[in-house]
């Protein structure tokens, strides 16, 4: 009863565009005599294109026609046509994601992918996914510790951190291989970017473009970059700057780490001992990496090898992004796949509001929604419960119909997303009280938050579970 | 001749021991009794015991200074088995014996006790028994579980439905305890979802000392298109509440066992009974609408 669900990954980052496609295997691994439980056993990476450099119009815009390009010719390459793919991801990754085209990009993108392939971003979702694709939540899991996971790409560092397999904790510097591009290997500045200049300046360098920096002046500055990034895990006192390079909130730090991984383009020039010119590629990059190498703190850490470097965020998209629902579900296969759907969730406590109190909560969330967000299609998400009874399935049922009360005539599915395994009782629940006929998705196992929107793909597995795509579609830097 | 000093000394030493013995049979004779009285008195008191199966097994751990007990407790999760329970030289700690005698006296109690008639009369199920008379004979006498008296199927046809889609019924099977713990919220789940369906479903009733085939015997006598018994699977170490859903399409006494269809572990540590309902009503239809159960079943 094996199945492939064949999968895109397509990376668009900073300095390098890249693609892989990868076959999921699922299964039911439960036994005859129980309820189905459909798992993703076996993940393989079956084709990985050319490493290409992110064609760029101009320092703030994206050449979405080369993009493109580069995208058909891997699919011919492969020999995929794109009808075959089921699933996947494309994601703007680092400073690509702030270029002013960028949102453009990934919705003409994922048009063009596939079926159901998505458009996804965000800087915790690429720390989430290049530190999946590195390989540290397995390692995590596996060794039953803690491994950070440091993804220093062209223009960003995506710092996850996973606990026996979990992801506890991420963030993200402005720290990156081409913060600085020369126009020749006589150190000619061609670019650099705001937060580099700022670091430099806390150094004392002096960055202009079209004059030339000392290697001196270069190394300075990698040096203090590097030393950011131990900042930013505690292993040595914090400055001011740090704050300075963070995109958003700092680490919370709360637990030990165990191991250290470094992935990304920079993660290869770390412990080179190849004599590749240090400007080869006209940027700062190798010369970080190697600063990277060389830093005392390195000394008391220990580091292990990640088993994907610059490839990690493109395996990440392409092997980590899909998720399968729980096995016993109520779905409506007609109107699927359905995509980009936002999610409303109710916290603890509303969750444990009962009959009026919860429908009057749940139809005012609905209405500050419909506000916020100027659309009317959404999945209300909660935890749900553990255990429960049959009386507390019936007063759910009925309080999230009459919350959704004034929007039953309207034509979007009642989508409902559940942690707790009990999606196929509430939607027959939700089914047996509505009066009138209406489209019922609910589906369970699957964790989300205010915030993200969901792919639902077409079901699987004889129609015993769905695969959902947990996104960020804000490019929120 | 003994000399008198003898005799003397001989009775003195007699007498002597005759009173140490008496003190020592005091002695032995107060302690066991001031022992029975306080192990009567905390007899009494049993409320104040803590109850070693309060916590599930998943979470009991045993292992003094382990290196990292999170981990350990997480890979725990995932099995019943007794793993993480620690010894005392070759033999189990006092703790983690108890505990395994308390789950083996849960097993027991959910084999012989029976199905409380309040619960029965809750659920508005009547009640039939097949050809056993008592739980022993239950035991000893598989092949009795399994038939009825005349007596028996002429209640069952005069309080049922004839000839429905649906035929459920409960029955105690090997754990009374399982149905106690599941039947109150499965019953209406799977009811929920086989109304939406549009399935007409015949009158739910009892039966006791039951076994799985049983079933076929109700499917002949009530002709139902598809029979389906939910009923109390053998009790483990590992919980007394199981139960077992069978479900057969077009049920015949004698018939092969692979026509039928079955989900097991249905409890609040495994499936839960609601969503196991929800489930079991979708697998009816597939059955009505395939005209097939078992391995001929395709799902």
């Amino acid at each position: 009863m094996r199945e492939n669900v064949l999968s895109v990954g397509i990376d668009i980052g900073t300095s390098t565009t890249q693609l892989v496609f990868s076959r999921l295997t699922i299964e039911n691994t439960a036994s005859i005599m129980s309820i189905p439980k459909i798992q993703i056993i076996d993940k393989e990476v079956v084709y990985r294109s050319d490493i290409h450099f992110t064609p760029l119009l101009s320092e703030t815009k994206i050449n979405g026609e080369a993009i493109r390009k580069i995208i058909e010719l891997e699919y011919i390459k492969a020999d995929i046509p794109f009808e075959k793919i089921d699933t996947g991801a494309v994601i703007i990754t680092g400073e690509t994601a702030r270029k002013e085209n960028a949102n453009e990009i990934l919705s003409t993108l994922s048009g063009l992918a596939g079926d159901f392939v998505v458009a996804a971003a965000g800087p915790d979702l690429e720390s989430i996914i290049a530190g999946k694709g590195a390989g540290a939540g397995k390692l995590s899991k596996e060794k039953s510790c803690t491994v950070v996971n440091l993804d220093i790409g062209g223009g960003t560092t995506n710092i996850a951190i996973f606990k026996n397999g979990e992801v506890v904790d991420t963030a993200c510097l402005d720290i990156g291989g081409r913060l600085i591009k020369f126009e020749d290997d006589q150190l000619k500045v061609a670019y650099a970017s705001k937060k580099i200049k700022l670091l430099a300046k806390d150094i004392g360098v002096k960055i202009q473009i079209g004059k030339s920096l000392s290697l001196d002046e270069v190394e300075l500055m990698c040096k203090r970059m590097a030393d950011i990034l131990a900042e930013s895990l505690g292993i040595i006192p914090q400055t001011p700057l740090l704050q300075e390079m963070l995109t958003g909130t700092p680490l919370k730090l709360k637990q030990k780490i165990d191991y250290i991984s470094f992935s990304g383009g920079v993660a290869d020039c770390i412990n080179s001992k190849d004599s590749t010119p240090p400007f080869k590629y006209c940027d700062i990059g190798i010369i970080l990496g190697k600063s990277i190498g060389s830093s005392s703190w390195l000394e008391g850490s220990r580091v292990i090898q990640a088993s994907e470097t610059i490839g990690a965020t493109v395996v990440g998209a392409g092997t980590h992004t899909t998720e399968i629902s729980g096995s016993t579900i109520t779905i409506e296969s007609s109107i699927l796949p359905m995509k980009n759907i936002p999610i409303l969730r109710l916290n603890q406590e509303e969750e444990e509001l009962v009959n009026d109190q919860l429908s009057c909560k749940i139809a005012e969330k609905l209405d500050w929604f419909r506000l916020e967000n100027g659309q009317q299609l959404v999945a209300l998400a909660m935890k749900g419960f553990k255990n429960p009874n049959f009386h507390q399935i019936q007063q759910l049922a009925k309080a999230i119909i009459k919350g959704f009360e004034s929007k039953l005539e309207e034509k979007e599915p009642l989508i409902i997303v559940v942690e707790n395994d009990m999606a196929k009782v509430l939607g027959q629940g939700i089914l047996a009280h509505l009066i009138d006929k209406k489209d019922v998705i609910c589906i369970d196992s699957i964790k989300v938050d205010n915030g993200d929107y969901i792919d639902i793909g077409k079901p699987l597995a004889n129609g015993k579970v769905v695969p959902v795509i947990i996104k960020t579609l804000v490019l929120n830097y | 001749m003994i000399s008198e000093e003898v005799i003397k000394d001989m009775v003195q030493q007699i007498v002597e021991k005759m009173v140490i013995d008496k003190k020592q049979r005091d002695v032995e004779n107060n302690l066991p009794k001031t022992n029975v009285n306080k192990q009567s008195m905390e007899c009494v008191n049993d409320e104040k015991l803590k109850d070693l199966t309060a916590i599930q097994i998943q979470d009991y751990f045993a292992v003094p200074d382990p290196d990292n007990k999170e981990a350990y407790l997480e890979l725990k999760q995932n099995t019943p088995a007794r793993v993480g329970i620690w010894r005392t030289g070759p033999r189990y700690p006092t703790n983690t014996l108890l505990r395994f005698r308390a789950d083996h006296a849960v097993a027991m109690d959910a084999v012989f006790t029976y199905v409380s008639e309040e619960l029965l009369e809750e659920m508005g199920l009547f009640s039939v028994s097949t050809l056993c008379r008592d739980k022993d004979e239950y035991m000893t006498r598989p092949d009795l579980g399994r038939k009825f008296s005349q007596e028996s199927i002429e209640t069952i046809k005069e309080k049922c439905i004839k000839s429905p889609q649906v035929q459920i019924y409960v029955s105690d099977g090997l754990s009374s305890t399982a149905i106690e713990a599941n039947i109150k919220d499965i019953l209406p789940s799977i009811m929920q979802g086989l109304k939406n369906y549009g399935l007409k479903v015949g009158t739910p009733f009892f039966v006791s000392h039951g076994r799985v085939p049983a079933m076929d015997v109700i499917s002949e006598v009530l002709d139902a298109e598809v029979t389906v018994v939910l009923i109390g699977e053998r009790p483990g170490l590992a919980t007394g509440e199981s139960m077992s859903c069978y479900m057969a399409y077009g049920g015949k006494v004698g018939m092969p066992e692979s026509r039928r269809t079955v989900i097991s572990n249905i409890h609040r540590g495994g499936t839960s009974a609601t969503e196991a309902g929800a489930h079991i009503a979708e697998i009816v239809k597939e059955m009505i609408e395939q005209k097939a159960s078992g391995l001929e079943l395709k799902l």
